[in-house]
């Protein structure tokens, strides 16, 4: 198996995702079938061939550097509870 | 009129009607308010705007018959949960957007708005359109209104836009958007007997949808017909400052471009495409589907598309790779769910603790999966590898488009499955719904999945065509004629009504 017990801890933590050791064995058999289905791309000859792009983007047609009416911070803010004046409040980071 | 056959009229048969004044938008938005009402055993739309739907119709009623008049006055829609809606509760089905009320309008809605159409709501999906069954929404799945003929078991309406597919098939609304990532338009659509259309990759612009995999995700509509197909697609569709993937091209007026004749149209049948052995009836309809295409002039070619058998691996690296980096920004700060805190708990563990909780296990699984192919050391094997398979299975289909200009393909392996069937034990079993349908999100193609039949249990079972990059006024013209010679008219027997 590919995916080992540290391994799952390892992109938990990289996810910013909890997870319990109870659900640890389920996730781990669930990635290693998932690991197993997609390492049939291992068979592709993929020498020489350039990694996937839509050809033409549109990055070029940059939008005015100029003011706009967006979101107001009012509107913004009715989505939390958790604001002090016109911030977000998180528990402390700083000692 | 009679209410119940308001709500059986698709978009261009209510249009003609209102604009000859034998209806009003008010009458035909208080018969699907109605229907709505009476159907919560589908779980279709989970979030009601009725009041904002009623305001939208009177404001209709004064406009129809005026200049000022737009191309979808007074048409109620069902809009997937997928779609930022100003002021309109917004959780793409999962619970770590509990309650979010978004300050802004997604572009496709807005123009939908623009266009006077009328919001009746938002409807169930997979959680972050991850799924195929709607199972994994945090709603709980919608229902399909289809049921087989020998049994009562609630089946899947498919996955993702499955909230979309059941109400448009049980007559909750004239149409309603989808967002296809894998196959989240068509499958559904196949599953219930309606018409699912995923445009090009950058027909519509994807601001204000929640992103999954912003390389696949594309907006698209699930309707009664392919006429309206092409009416909601031309109103959703066009450039938009706000995405830069959007495309700066002219909308056609897709509903002028049907009707044609389709004689000396080069249909593609690519030999890896095969229905699963087993469902005479499935093969019965395919089988029809091509002589009737046949007889209307349309020359079938054989055609190979070699790397398909990797199109399911590859979208299942890319997709959620993009999916994992998407999915970062739900991290409890600024809106949706937030975890309850111990009093030490650092910020990290406000990240972990509110993801933990707010996330469902599908959900999780694909972020995983995605910060492991992006993950130092295996990026190389997996994410790269699959980026170059990609330019592979996108070349299979140019060299295909050198010989035909569309391929027709069944849209899903089978018809639609009982809830709770499928990917209980293996989460791949689920992914295999797919197949047919994730090429073309991989190549950026337009693919649209009309009815061709009922099967032997008298389910709904769907055909899908593949166009060329831009070929949608083509596409949706050969699916026009098919439907018509199909003349595909089931209905789902009405046993949700019941009390």
């Amino acid at each position: 198996m590919e995916i080992d017990t540290e391994t799952v801890k390892k992109i938990a933590r990289l996810s910013r995702i909890k997870i319990t050791n109870i659900e640890s064995a389920d996730i781990q058999t669930d990635l290693n079938r998932i690991v197993e289905f997609v390492k049939k791309l291992s068979e592709v000859d993929v020498n020489g061939i350039g990694e996937f792009n839509f050809g033409k983007t549109y990055l070029e047609d940059m939008r005015l550097d100029s003011v706009a009416v967006s979101d107001s911070t009012d509107d913004i803010l009715k989505n939390t509870k958790n604001k002090n004046q016109d911030f977000f409040t998180v528990p402390k980071i700083v000692e | 009129m009679n209410k119940v056959k308001l709500t059986e009229l698709g978009i261009k048969e209510s249009r003609d009607l209102l604009n000859r004044k034998e209806i009003s938008a008010e009458e035909l938005t208080n018969a699907y308010i109605q229907n709505i009402k009476e159907s919560s055993k589908l779980n279709a739309f989970i979030e009601k705007t009725f009041d904002k739907a009623l305001m939208q119709a009177s404001e209709a009623d004064k406009i129809i018959g005026t200049d000022s008049q737009k191309s979808l006055c007074g048409i109620p829609l069902g809009i997937k949960d997928l779609f930022c809606c100003k002021n309109v509760k917004t959780q793409a089905a999962s619970n770590i957007l509990d309650s979010f009320i978004p300050p802004y309008e997604s572009t496709v809605t807005d123009k939908l708005w623009n266009e006077q159409a009328v919001m009746l709501g938002k409807l169930n999906m997979d959680e972050f359109a991850m799924g195929s069954s709607n199972e994994t929404s945090a709603y709980g799945p919608a229902i399909n209104p289809w049921r087989m003929s020998n049994s009562d078991e609630p089946l899947t309406p498919g996955g993702s836009s499955g909230g979309s597919s059941a109400a448009v098939a049980a007559n909750l609304c004239a149409g309603a958007t989808g967002t296809d990532t894998g196959g989240s338009i068509r499958q559904p659509a196949s599953f219930t007997g309606t018409v699912g259309l995923k445009p090009t990759y950058g027909r519509c612009s994807r601001w204000g949808i929640i992103a999954f995999a912003s390389s696949f995700d594309q907006a698209g509509p699930i309707t009664k017909n392919v006429t309206d197909s092409a009416i909601m697609l031309k109103a959703m569709s066009g450039f938009d400052p706000k995405d830069s993937t959007s495309a700066k091209m002219e909308v056609p007026d897709y509903e002028q471009h049907l009707e044609k004749d389709i004689r000396g149209l080069r249909i593609g049948l690519a030999r890896e495409y095969s229905l699963k052995k087993g469902n005479p009836a499935a093969e019965q309809k395919w089988e029809q589907a091509i002589s009737l295409l046949k007889n209307m002039g349309a020359e079938f070619v054989e055609v190979s598309l070699p790397h398909t058998e990797f199109a399911l691996p590859t979208y299942y690296v890319l997709a959620p790779a993009e999916a994992s980096s998407n999915l970062a920004r739900y991290d409890g700060v600024r809106y949706g769910r937030r975890a309850t805190l111990d009093t030490n708990d650092s910020i990290l563990e406000l990240y972990e603790k509110t993801r933990s909780e707010g996330f469902g296990i599908e959900v999780k699984r694909r972020i995983l999966i995605g910060t492991y192919v992006l993950s130092s050391g295996y990026y190389d094997a997996y994410y790269k590898r699959a980026q170059k398979v990609r330019s592979l299975i996108k070349n299979d289909f140019d060299e295909v488009f050198n010989k035909v200009d569309l391929i027709l393909t069944p849209t899903t392996p089978t018809p639609a499955f009982p809830l709770g069937s499928k990917g209980t034990q293996d989460p791949v079993e689920m992914y295999m719904n797919d197949i047919f349908t994730v090429p073309a999100n991989l190549a950026g193609l337009p693919a649209i999945s009309l009815p061709v039949g009922l099967d032997d249990f008298e389910l709904p079972l769907g055909v899908q065509l593949i166009g060329n990059n831009w070929q949608e006024p083509l596409l949706l013209n050969a699916a026009f004629n098919l439907e018509n010679a199909l003349a595909f008219e089931s209905k789902p027997k009405n046993w949700w009504a019941d009390g």
